[in-house]
Order: C-alpha cells, then structure tokens, then sequence
C-alpha cells in the first residue's frame, strides 16, 4: 500500500488526471464530500492535505509520497527525493509593485511575500539587502496601502496583480507540482513507487 | 508556564518504553563488552570545530554561547572518537564501544526529536575485510536477538557514483550537475542531464541508474550494461564479499544494494551499510571510513563502524507480553530477604507501605499482584 498525500485545491484538480491516467481510482477523490481519505483497493491510501503539510507527513513517515507545488519544496528547503516534475499548476514567481516603484531607490527597500525564504535567496542572488515582511495572504495589498515596497508572489496569469494596479518588475522562478518520495519508503516500497513514477513519467510524455 | 512546558523537540522517556529501551541498551552494551570492545565515554559538549565537514542533511546544531570558541551539543558520536584517537596516544589497533545521546536540531513545529540514542562501535587501524565483517556480524546477530526477525541490510560503497561519473564523456560542470541529479534523485532534471550521453556505450545504463537499488541480482543484472569501468569491478566484487558473508552468517537479513546514492558522510571511503525493516526509520548505518581522522592529523588510519539508533530499534523490537507487576510487603525484619525475592524476579518491586491494608489498597490501585512476605515466619525467597 503506498499512502500519499496530495495538496487539496488546485494542485489536486490539476494532477487528478494524471493520477487517473497512471492507474489510480481516482473517483472516490473526486466525489470527496467532506472526506479526507480515500484507499484505491490495497493499492493506494491517498490523503488531502494543505502543501506545507504534505511536507510534514512526509517527513514524519506519514505518507510514502507528497504531491506538492515546488514552491513549497524550496520554501520548506525540501530534502526528500524530489522525484518528478508533473509539469501542471504551473506557475512562476514575480517582484511586483505599484507604477511608483523605483527598484534602484537609494535605500534599503522593504519586500513583503508568503515566501520569506524565496525573496530571501532571490535578493541575495542579485546582491542587494531588503528587509523582508512575512505576509499570509493577499500580499498584494501590502505596496498598496505603503506597508512594503514590492512584493515576491506567485503568479499563474496575472489578473489579480493587473486588478489591483500591480505591475511585474522582474520574473523569478518557475514552479508547478512536483512528486517528492519519503527517502526510507523509497527503499522499503521500492517496486510500488517505482511503478507509479514509471507510469506518470508515460503520462507526462504523452502529453 | 515555562516550568511545565518541554522545549521543542525534546520528550521525557518513561514507563514501558523506556525499560525497553534501558533492557536493549544493555543488551547492545553486554554484547559489544563480551566481545572485548572496550567502553569510551565523550562529553555531551564538544566545540564546534569537532564536526567541521559533517553532512548533517538539513538537521541542525545546537550551539552554545562560550567564551572563546562556538560549543555545540554533540551531533554525532563518531567525530569526537575520531578526536581521541588524535590526541590521546592510543595505539591502534582498537576497538571501542559507546552508547548515549546526540542531539540534531528538526525544524520547528514538525513533530521531530532532537535527542536521539545511539549505540555502536568503532574499529580503528584494521584495513582488511574482517573488520567489516565484525561489525555487519554483530549489527546482524544484535537484531536477531532483540526478536526483530525481518530486516533489510542495504549495501553500497562510496565510489561507485564517482568512479562511473570519472568514466563518462563529460566536461564540468555537466559532470558535478549529473551527479547532483542524480544524488538527489531528481529524475526530471537528470533525463535532461543524460541527454548529451545518448549515443554513448552508457547510456543504457545512464536511463535507470536512479533506480539502481534493489534486490542484490536485480541489481547486478542491471550493472551488467556498464561497459568496463576503472574501478567497478573491484567495487563490485566487493559488495558480492560481503553479500555473500551476510548470507551465511545473518540468513534472516535480505541483503540489498543502492549503487545510485552518496556516502552518508564525506569521510567514507569504502563500504556503506543501513539496516531497516518492514517500517520505522534504519536500525543502524556504519561503513568504512578510512578519511575519518583526516580532520584531526595527517597520518590517515583505517576505520569501520556502525551505530544503532536506539530509538528506532524500541520502535522495532516487538512488546513482550509482560507478567503483571508484584508488590512486595514485609516487615522491617524482613528486609534482606525482601530484597533478595525482589532481586529474582524482574516484574517485583518493594510495596514500602507501612500496614498491611495500605499495600493491598496500593496493589488494587496499580492492578497488581501483592504478595505479602510478613504473613510467612520463614521467608524461603
């Protein structure tokens, strides 16, 4: 039986037909109610679970297997296997702010972002020092009520950054959903996880 | 509240559990003493410099605030015998034995423990096989006796990956890239790492190296579309020593291999070793490391160890059924003989109430079994 957990919402609707192609009862899943989880025969145990906690199950031995978002993976500085990139929910990272941001301001800027850890390693890379502002949600109102001087998003299309009058100033990373591997399980189930790679590797191709 | 709180990622070790885990302590202590491993005890704290080099994964220290230099709580019990053997004069050969605690910090908030028991050993100045073989037998035999019946022992030899790696058509930093890939099994990324390498004679080979772990003949079936390698064959005939030793002298361990992963620290040089069964965390992890005093002098010394992980193994070794536990009452002429009824019966403990009616009140409470020395004018114990 290999458990995995796979992150609820849009990573779960994006990667659901891949699992279904890879020959996962995914049906249950997909008329879920109110439940959290759901056994494909003796095959599969799958859970839903928000992305930084299918980091923690996964780590604990919970769960074989985590279906994630990378961004996840390298705000978490993620050291399990990071197996496969799924190549869905994909989505990049930006520096954003109002039409007034001028980068080159002579002053130590203040960066708001969900993702201290990434704006850390991407102003580090370029050489200048900011100050960081951990924010939960809607990041984006934090240039525009003066709290911050830009923000490190997440981006898909665009339109919630264009609705508030946000404008990009940089493209940083990619990220999309990635399958990551608890590293004993890995070892323990070897021909179970081999076959569930080997099979979303077909899918992923055939695309 | 403080005074009531634990500090995160420590636990208090009681009741059940923790006799196990004393009783297999002992067990591990007795064996490696009967064997004439001799004990030696490091402190908790060491300076910083003592595990300059270390791969802790993403574990971190605790340091301490001194003085001069940076301490930490040890992280590790192998650097700081590696120290002794430095600085003390002991002349190798040598065979030591240790059991007690390190501490690696987990991130917060996610469930880790961070005082983790170890027991092990070490074995310094022997190069030849045997001293590999002494500790795979004694690792192997100490399972066997803790009752657990299924364990895997995976087998693998810190150079492997770079001696195929050194044996490829590619320039750095392609070369460093693939490996890392490769390491940290990123399939993605290496598939476009091997890319440049199809029409090489690896590339067979290069398509499921990730996965060469496994069952031992699956896995040398598949090293079998190598092409000839410097240095492959003497690793291989190696790990094949060492299956086959295993078989014969611990048949209830499955031996695996995983020709596809670095050694656990930059100081191996020769055979890697993990134990695990069916679920929980390894047993135990050891090898050959030759390199390992590189950090302390110049003059390197041929080096083989393994340690348990204790606590893994408390989770691993299945629960006795245990008989219920027996108050002892007496009186105070009693107490030599109390003692001694005590001494020979492992579930026994003293009942130190002073009536009668207090101790049965006591036994009725704690559900066990009272025996009641003071009603017998001559104790036979």
């Amino acid at each position: 039986m290999l458990n995995i957990a796979l992150t609820k919402g849009r990573t779960e609707q994006d990667v659901l037909p891949l699992l279904k192609q890879a020959g996962v009862d995914t049906v249950p899943i997909e008329n879920k109610g109110r439940k959290l989880i759901f056994t494909d025969r003796d095959r599969y145990r799958t859970i839903l679970a928000k992305g930084p906690d299918v980091l923690t199950y996964l780590n604990r031995g919970s769960v074989d297997i985590g279906i994630v978002g990378s961004d996840i993976l390298t705000e978490q500085e993620n050291d399990q296997p990071d197996m496969l990139d799924l190549q869905v929910s994909k989505c990049h990272f930006v520096l954003a702010s109002t039409s007034a941001f001028n980068p080159d301001t002579p002053r130590r800027l203040i960066i708001a972002s969900k993702y201290p850890h990434i704006t850390q390693t991407y102003f580090d890379t370029i050489g200048t020092d900011v100050e960081i502002i951990k924010i939960e949600g809607s990041v984006e109102l934090a240039p525009l009520i003066g709290m911050a001087d830009a923000i490190v998003d997440i981006v898909e299309t665009g339109t919630t950054l264009r609705e508030n009058h946000l404008q990009v100033y940089n493209r940083l990373q990619d990220c999309s959903a990635h399958l990551v591997v608890n590293r004993l399980a890995l070892k323990q189930k070897r021909a179970e996880v081999y076959q569930l790679i080997t099979n979303l590797q077909k899918c992923i191709q055939a695309k | 509240m403080s005074k009531r709180n634990l500090p995160l990622g420590t636990r208090d070790e009681l009741g059940p559990a923790m006799a196990r885990k004393q009783q297999i302590i002992q067990t591990i202590q007795t064996t490696f003493s009967q064997q004439g491993f001799a004990p030696v005890k490091t402190p908790v704290l060491e300076y910083a410099d003592v595990f300059t080099g270390m791969n802790g994964g993403n574990l971190g220290t605790y340091s301490l605030p001194a003085e001069e230099e940076q301490l930490v709580l040890r992280p590790d019990l192998t650097m700081p015998i590696a120290r002794v053997m430095s600085t003390t004069g002991i002349v190798p050969p040598v065979k030591l034995s240790y059991s007690g605690d390190v501490f690696r910090r987990h991130k917060r908030h996610t469930g880790g423990y961070d005082q983790i028991t170890q027991a092990g050993i070490e074995i310094i100045g022997y190069p030849g096989s045997k001293a590999e073989e002494e500790c795979l037998l004694l690792a192997g035999q100490l399972c066997t006796q803790l009752q657990i019946k299924q364990f895997t022992i995976e087998l693998g030899n810190a150079g492997f990956v770079d001696a195929v790696l050194a044996a490829l058509p590619l320039a750095e930093p392609a070369r460093a890239e693939l490996k890392q890939a490769l390491i940290a099994k990123n399939l993605s990324t290496y598939q476009d790492r091997i890319k440049p390498l199809v029409n090489s004679p690896y590339a067979d080979f290069l398509q499921n190296w990730p996965w060469l772990f496994g069952p031992l003949d699956t896995v040398l079936a598949q090293v079998e579309k190598l092409p000839e390698t410097p240095g492959v064959a003497a690793i291989l005939a190696d790990l094949q020593r060492v299956a086959a030793f295993l078989k014969r002298y611990v048949p209830n361990a499955e031996v695996t291999l995983d020709l596809c992963s670095s050694a656990p620290q930059p100081y191996y040089t020769g055979l890697s070793f993990h134990a695990y069964a069916a679920a929980g965390d390894y047993l135990f992890s050891g090898g050959r490391y030759d390199r390992l005093l590189a950090s302390f002098q110049q003059t390197p010394l041929a080096a083989v160890g393994f340690a348990f992980d204790v606590d893994a193994l408390v989770a691993s070794v299945p629960v006795q059924d245990a008989s219920p536990q027996q108050l002892v009452y007496f009186t105070e002429d009693q107490w030599l003989a109390a003692q001694q009824y005590v001494a020979k019966r492992p579930n026994a403990t003293l009942c130190l109430a002073t009536s009668l009616a207090a101790a049965q009140q006591q036994a009725d409470q704690q559900q066990a079994q009272l025996i009641d020395l003071s009603s017998q004018e001559e104790t036979n114990a």
